[in-house]
C-alpha cells in the first residue's frame, strides 16, 4: 500500500455499493431465470435490489477535492449523484411500465439485463476515465441488444435489434477512435488530466487542431446515443419494430447515457481539482468557440428535423420516435449554451438546465409510452394515432392523463416540459459573447419547431376527445403499467412547480457549480508530442 | 394578508376551485353543475366589484415612473407594492451566494395585484363569466361537467392574466387560456370545429412562444447590463429598462444596441399580441373560431381574450420597447389598425351569417383599440382602454344575442330571417341598443372610447385617424342593414320544429341586463372609470413622451449639424 492512489482507490469501494447490488442481484435473476419463470417473483427481486440501491445512493457524498482525482477512474460528486438517483428511479419505473410486456420465460433476462443496465449507467455518471467511461457505457449496449431481441420475434423486431446492433457498434467505434486521439494528445486517460492538460496549453495549436478530431468523432458517437440528427436514422425503424416498453426505454436510457457522458468528456462539469484560469472564458475542451458551434448545429438540426418529420408520422411509435429526436435537440440547446453560462455572474447554468431537461423528459417519455403500454393488446392494437380515436370516451382517466403529457412535451405551462423549456431558453438567450447573436437565432429556430411540433401531439389530443372509435378500446390496463402512468403524470405537475421544480433545479445546478479551489495548483502534465 | 388580498386571492382560485368541484360531479347531474358554475362565477364577479370599488376609491398617485399594483398578496408592510412569494428561486443550488460582489438572482414571483389597467378588464371578465353560464343554460345538453370545468378554468386563467406582474406568471397564465378554448371550441363547437380549434391553438401558440422569447430577451438585457440583478416583477423591469436607455442615450454606441435590441424585442412581442388582437394580416383564425365556438366560447373570445392581445401591447410592449413603439409601433400598426378597421368592416358587410358578421366587426373594431393605443399619448391610451371595455360588453353581448337567436330557430343565415321585431319585441330592443352602442351613438358606451382613441390620433396622425373614422361609419352601414333585414320589415321566420318560439326568458335578461346597464353607465357617466385609470396609463404615457421628445430633439439636432457645413 506503498503508492499514494492506493488509498484513494480503496475507498471508492464503499460508493460503489448500489451498483454491486445491482449487479449481483442481476446475476441472481438470471441463474434463478432457469428453473423459474414466473415473471412477478423476477420483477419483485428487481424492484427490491433497486429500491436498495436507490436508498444507498440517496445520501449524497463528498467528491475528493484532492489530487486523488487525477487517478481514480470514478468521480462520485454531484453528477455522479444526480445521475445514479435519476438512472435508479428511471429503472424503477420502467420495471412497471414493462411489466405485462413481456412472455413469462422472458421475464429473467429482460430485468437482469436491464438492472445491468442502471448500474452501467451509474457508473457513467461517475466515470472520470475514458476506459471506465467506454466500459460503463457497453455495459449499457450490449444488455440493450438483448433486452430488445427478447420481447418478439418477427421480422420487423429482427431488423430493429440488428440494425441498432451494427450501429451500435460503429458508434462505439468511433467513441474509441475519438477517446485514443485524446490519450494521444494528453497521455493520460483520466478525464480529470485531460481537462488539465487542455486548461494548461491554451495556446497550443496543434493541441486544439488535433483535439478537434477527437471532439468531433466523440460527438458522433456519442450523437448517435442522443438520438441527435444526423445520427438518427435508425430510432423510427426501431422504436417501430420493438415491444412498446423497448421503445420507452430506447427513448430515454441512451440518452441519459449520451448526455452525462457528453458532460463527462468535453469537461462541461470540472472536476474540482482541476486548476481551471479564472479568466477562461470557455469550460473544459471547448477551448475555442468551435465545440459550441459544433453543438449549436446538432442542436437546430436536431429540433427542426424531428420536429418536421414527426409531422408526417401516423404510427405512434415512429411519432415518439421523432418526438425523442426533437426533444434531444432542446437538451442539445442547453449543452451549446452551458460553456458560456459557467461565469460566477451568469444567472443561470446550461449544465443544470440540460440535466432539469432530461429529467423532465423523462417524466413525458415514460408517461406517454406507458398509455400505449396499458392499451395495445394483439386484439386492439394501438399501432397509428387513429387507433386512440374516442379514449375520452372509454377510458376517461387515461385519456385526461395522456393529455397532460401531451401538453408537457408541447410545453405548455403547469407542466415539467414548460420549466424545462424555460431554463432551456432562458440560458440561451442570456448567452454573451462573440458569437452571442447566435444563440438567440437558436431560441427563436427552438421555440418555432415546439411551436410546429404542438401541431402533431394536438392531433393526438384531438383524435382522443374530438372523434370516435370505430371499434372502441376495451382492454382494462394492467395495475403496474397504470402506477407507472400515475407516478409520470403526478412528477409532470409536481417538477414544473415549486418546491419540485426548485428541488430538481438546485440539485442540477450543484453539479456545474464550482468551489473556489482549496488546494495548491495541480501537478504539471506535459503534452505528448 | 389583509381583506382585500385575500379577496384577490379568491377571485382566483374561486373558478379553478369550481371547476375541480364540477368535473368531480360527473355526468347526469347537470342541474347542480349549472347552479355551482352560476354561484361561482357571480361570487367572482361580486368580488371583483369590491375590488373595483376599491381601485376606484384609492387611485394610484400622479407621476410615477412604473406601475404600482394594489393589493398584492404576500408583500411585506415596508414595499406594498412588491411580493415575497417565490416560485422559482434562481439561487438554489449556486456554490457562492454571499459574496460581495455575487450577483443578486431573484425569482419568479408569484406577483398579482391590481391598478387601473387591470381592475376594469378583471371587473369585464368576472360579469361575462356570469353570462356565459347563463346563456350555456340550455344551449349545452352533452358532457355539461366538463363544459362548465372547462369555462370556470378558462375564467381563471384569463383573470390570472390581468392580475399577473411578473412576467413568467403572465405568460403562463397567457398560454393557460388555450386549453380550455381548445376543448370549448373542439367539443360544443360547429361543424368545423375540430379544425377551428387546432388552427386557434396554433396559431396562438406560434405568435406567443416568439413573445416569450421577447420577454426573456428583456429580463436578460436588464439583468446583464442593469448590475447582475435578476428580477422578473414588471414594474422593476420598466424602471430598470428605461433607466438603462436613458444611460445608454449620450453613447452612440450603447444607443445603436438598445435601438437595435427595442427593434427586435418589439418584433417579437408583437408577434404573439398582434395575433391575439388580432391585427389584419393574422386575422384569419379569428372568424373561424368565433363562428364554430359555442355562444359562450365565443363571448368570451370576443369579450375577453382578444383584449389579452391589446393589454399586452399595453403593459409590456409599450414601456417596455418605447424607441421602437414610437418608431416602429407607431406607423406599422397604426397603418393595419386602419387596414383593419376598413378591411374588417367591408368583410362584415359582405357576410350572410351574422355570427360571421359579429366576428368581423371585432377586427375592426379591435382596430380602434390599436389605433388609439399607437396615438401614444395619454388620450389615445385612455381611450384605447376604453375600448377594450367598451367592446367587451358589446359584442359580448351581440355573441349571446344571436346565440339566442340562433337556440330559438337554429340558423343564422341574415337571409333567413324578417321582421323578428314583431315577434321577439324584446330581444330586438336590445339587439337595438347593443347595435347602437357598438356603433358609437354618443350616450353610449361606445362613443366615449371611440371619440377619445380619435381626440389621440389626431395630435399625431390626421390621416390615420381621417381613415378610422370611415371605419365607424361603415360599421354602422353594416350593423344597420343587418338589423333591418333580420328585426325589420315583414315577419319572415325560418321553418323550424319543436316548441313556439317566444321572447326572451329571464334567464337571458339576467345575462344581458347587467351588460346593456353598464354600457349606458358608461356611456352617460364614465368619469369614474376615467379617474381611475389616469394615473396608471400616464405611466406608460409619460414613458413614452419622454422618448418622444428626445428623439424629436435628436433628430432635430442631426438636422441641425446636417445643415451647418452647408451654410458655411
Amino acid at each position: 500500500m506503498s503508492h499514494p492512489y492506493a488509498q484513494p482507490l480503496a475507498d471508492l469501494f464503499p460508493h460503489l455499493v448500489p451498483e454491486i447490488v445491482l449487479v449481483l442481484c442481476a446475476c441472481m435473476i438470471f441463474v434463478s431465470g432457469l428453473f423459474q419463470t414466473d415473471r412477478r417473483l423476477h420483477h419483485a427481486a428487481a424492484l427490491a435490489s433497486l429500491f436498495f440501491a436507490l436508498i444507498r445512493a440517496l445520501p449524497p457524498v463528498e467528491p475528493p477535492t484532492s489530487d486523488a482525482a487525477f487517478a481514480i477512474p470514478l468521480l462520485f460528486d454531484s453528477l455522479a449523484n444526480l445521475t445514479r438517483v435519476l438512472a435508479i428511479a428511471t429503472g424503477i419505473v420502467f420495471i412497471l411500465l414493462s411489466w405485462n410486456d413481456m412472455a413469462d420465460r422472458h421475464a429473467a433476462d429482460h430485468d437482469a439485463c436491464f438492472l445491468i443496465i442502471v448500474a452501467g449507467l451509474c457508473l457513467a455518471g461517475a466515470s472520470n476515465d475514458l476506459v471506465t467511461l467506454f466500459l460503463a457505457l457497453e455495459m449499457i449496449s450490449i444488455p440493450t441488444y438483448v433486452l430488445l431481441y427478447l420481447p418478439r420475434h418477427d421480422d420487423a423486431s429482427q431488423e430493429a435489434s440488428i440494425k441498432y446492433f451494427l450501429l451500435s457498434i460503429f458508434s462505439s467505434g468511433l467513441l474509441l477512435f475519438g477517446f485514443s486521439y485524446l490519450f494521444g494528445l494528453t497521455g493520460t486517460t483520466n478525464i480529470a488530466g485531460i481537462l488539465q492538460v487542455f486548461y494548461n496549453a491554451e495556446d497550443a495549436k496543434p493541441v486544439a487542431g488535433l483535439a478537434q478530431v477527437a471532439m468531433l468523432t466523440v460527438a458522433a458517437g456519442l450523437g448517435f446515443r442522443i438520438t441527435a440528427v444526423p445520427f438518427h436514422f435508425y430510432a423510427p425503424d426501431v422504436f417501430q419494430g420493438t415491444s412498446t416498453s423497448g421503445a420507452a426505454f430506447l427513448s430515454y436510457v441512451p440518452k441519459i447515457a449520451g448526455f452525462v457522458a457528453l458532460l463527462r468528456v468535453f469537461g462541461f462539469v470540472v472536476p474540482a481539482a482541476v486548476n481551471m484560469p479564472s479568466d477562461h472564458a470557455l469550460v473544459g475542451m471547448a477551448v475555442s468557440d468551435q465545440v459550441p458551434t459544433l453543438f449549436w448545429f446538432l442542436a437546430a438540426l436536431t429540433m427542426v428535423i424531428g420536429n418536421i418529420l414527426a409531422l408526417l408520422q401516423d404510427n405512434l411509435k415512429r411519432l415518439l420516435a421523432y418526438s425523442s429526436i426533437a426533444h434531444a435537440g432542446y437538451m442539445l440547446v442547453a449543452l451549446t449554451s452551458a460553456p458560456y453560462l459557467s461565469g460566477a455572474d451568469a444567472s443561470t447554468s446550461g449544465v443544470a438546465s440540460l440535466l432539469f431537461y432530461l429529467i423532465a423528459y423523462g417524466t413525458m417519455t415514460f408517461g406517454i409510452f406507458a398509455v400505449i403500454a396499458l392499451l395495445d393488446r394483439p386484439e386492439r392494437p394501438v399501432e397509428t394515432v387513429d387507433d386512440l380515436a374516442g379514449l375520452a370516451k372509454s377510458h376517461p382517466g387515461i385519456a385526461l392523463m395522456a393529455t397532460a403529457l401531451l401538453l408537457s412535451l408541447i410545453g405548455f405551462p403547469l407542466t415539467v416540459g414548460f420549466t424545462g423549456k424555460f431554463f432551456v431558453f432562458f440560458g440561451a438567450i442570456s448567452v454573451q459573447g462573440p458569437l452571442g447573436w447566435l444563440y438567440p437565432t437558436l431560441a427563436v429556430v427552438g421555440v418555432l419547431s415546439a411551436a410546429a411540433g404542438a401541431w402533431y401531439y394536438l392531433r393526438i389530443i384531438t383524435v382522443m376527445y374530438l372523434r370516435t372509435a370505430v371499434k372502441p378500446i376495451e382492454t382494462r390496463g394492467a395495475a403496474p403499467a397504470l402506477l407507472a402512468l400515475i407516478v409520470c403524470v403526478i412528477l409532470t405537475f409536481a417538477l414544473s412547480v415549486p418546491p419540485g421544480a426548485n428541488w430538481i433545479m438546485s440539485a442540477a445546478r450543484e453539479t456545474s457549480e464550482r468551489q473556489p479551489p482549496l488546494k495548491a495548483p495541480a501537478p504539471e502534465r506535459g503534452l505528448v508530442q | 394578508m389583509g381583506f382585500c388580498e385575500s379577496l384577490l386571492i379568491l377571485l382566483l382560485a374561486l373558478p379553478a376551485v369550481g371547476a375541480i368541484v364540477v368535473a368531480c360531479l360527473g355526468q347526469g347531474r347537470a342541474l347542480l353543475v349549472r347552479q355551482i358554475s352560476l354561484g361561482v362565477t357571480m361570487g367572482g364577479a361580486l368580488i371583483a366589484l369590491i375590488l373595483a370599488i376599491g381601485v376606484a376609491e384609492h387611485p394610484s398617485p400622479a407621476a410615477q415612473t412604473t406601475f404600482h399594483p394594489r393589493f398584492v398578496p404576500g408583500a411585506t408592510a415596508a414595499s406594498p407594492d412588491k411580493t415575497t412569494w417565490n416560485l422559482i428561486d434562481f439561487n438554489l443550488g449556486r456554490a457562492v451566494k454571499t459574496d460581495k460582489h455575487a450577483p443578486k438572482l431573484g425569482a419568479i414571483q408569484f406577483y398579482v395585484g391590481l391598478d387601473g389597467l387591470n381592475v376594469w378588464l378583471i371587473a369585464l371578465t368576472a360579469l361575462l363569466m356570469v353570462s356565459s353560464v347563463l346563456i350555456s343554460w340550455k344551449a349545452i345538453t352533452e358532457r355539461v361537467h366538463e363544459f362548465h370545468a372547462w369555462l370556470l378554468l378558462l375564467g381563471c386563467a384569463m383573470i390570472g392574466v390581468f392580475l399577473a406582474f411578473d412576467i413568467i406568471l403572465f405568460y403562463v397564465f397567457f398560454e393557460l387560456t388555450l386549453i380550455p378554448l381548445f376543448f370549448l371550441i373542439g367539443i360544443w363547437g360547429g361543424p368545423e370545429r375540430r379544425y377551428a380549434a387546432r388552427k386557434f391553438f396554433i396559431y396562438t401558440l406560434a405568435g406567443s412562444v416568439i413573445t416569450f422569447l421577447g420577454l426573456l430577451a428583456i429580463v436578460v438585457v436588464c439583468y446583464q447590463r442593469g448590475g447582475h440583478v435578476l428580477t422578473f416583477s414588471i414594474p422593476e423591469l420598466i424602471t430598470t429598462f428605461n433607466l438603462l436607455i436613458e444611460q445608454a442615450d449620450g453613447i452612440p454606441r450603447e444607443r445603436d444596441f438598445y435601438q437595435s435590441f427595442q427593434f427586435w424585442v418589439f418584433l417579437a412581442m408583437m408577434a404573439g399580441f398582434a395575433i391575439k388582437v388580432p391585427l389584419f394580416p393574422v386575422h384569419t383564425w379569428l372568424p373561424l373560431a368565433h363562428v364554430e365556438a359555442p355562444t359562450a366560447g365565443s363571448v368570451l373570445l370576443a369579450g375577453v381574450l382578444l383584449k389579452m392581445g391589446t393589454y399586452g401591447f399595453l403593459r409590456l410592449c409599450l414601456p417596455l420597447a418605447p424607441d421602437a413603439s414610437i418608431s416602429l409601433g407607431a406607423p406599422i400598426i397604426g397603418t393595419l389598425s386602419v387596414i383593419g378597421i376598413i378591411y374588417g368592416a367591408l368583410c362584415a358587410k359582405a357576410q350572410d351569417d351574422i355570427k360571421k358578421l359579429v366576428a368581423y366587426s371585432s377586427v375592426s373594431h379591435l382596430g380602434f383599440c390599436t389605433l388609439g393605443m399607437f396615438a401614444l399619448n395619454s388620450t389615445g391610451l385612455t381611450g384605447s382602454l376604453m375600448q377594450m371595455i367598451n367592446h367587451g360588453l358589446s359584442t359580448g353581448a351581440l355573441f349571446l344575442l344571436v346565440g339566442m337567436i340562433y337556440e330559438r330557430y337554429h340558423t343564422r343565415k341574415i337571409a333567413d330571417y324578417g321582421g323578428l321585431g314583431a315577434k321577439l319585441k324584446s330581444i330586438t330592443f336590445c339587439m337595438v341598443f347593443i347595435s347602437l352602442s357598438s356603433v358609437g351613438l354618443p350616450g353610449l358606451n361606445g362613443f366615449v372610447g371611440e371619440a377619445l382613441v380619435f381626440f389621440g390620433m389626431f395630435e399625431t396622425r390626421k390621416l390615420f385617424a381621417i381613415l378610422g373614422t370611415a371605419g365607424i361609419i361603415l360599421g354602422a352601414w353594416y350593423l344597420i342593414t343587418m338589423l333591418k333585414q333580420v328585426f325589420f320589415g315583414a315577419l319572415k321566420e325560418p321553418h323550424h320544429d319543436g316548441p313556439a318560439v317566444e321572447d326572451i326568458s329571464v334567464r337571458e335578461i339576467a345575462a344581458l341586463a347587467p351588460i346593456m346597464a353598464l354600457c349606458l353607465l358608461l356611456g352617460v357617466y364614465p368619469q369614474p372609470v376615467l379617474n381611475s385609470v389616469k394615473s396608471d396609463v400616464d405611466v406608460v404615457a409619460n414613458i413614452l413622451d419622454r422618448r418622444q421628445n428626445l428623439a424629436t430633439a435628436q433628430a432635430e439636432a442631426l438636422r441641425l449639424s446636417r445643415q451647418a457645413p452647408r451654410e458655411k
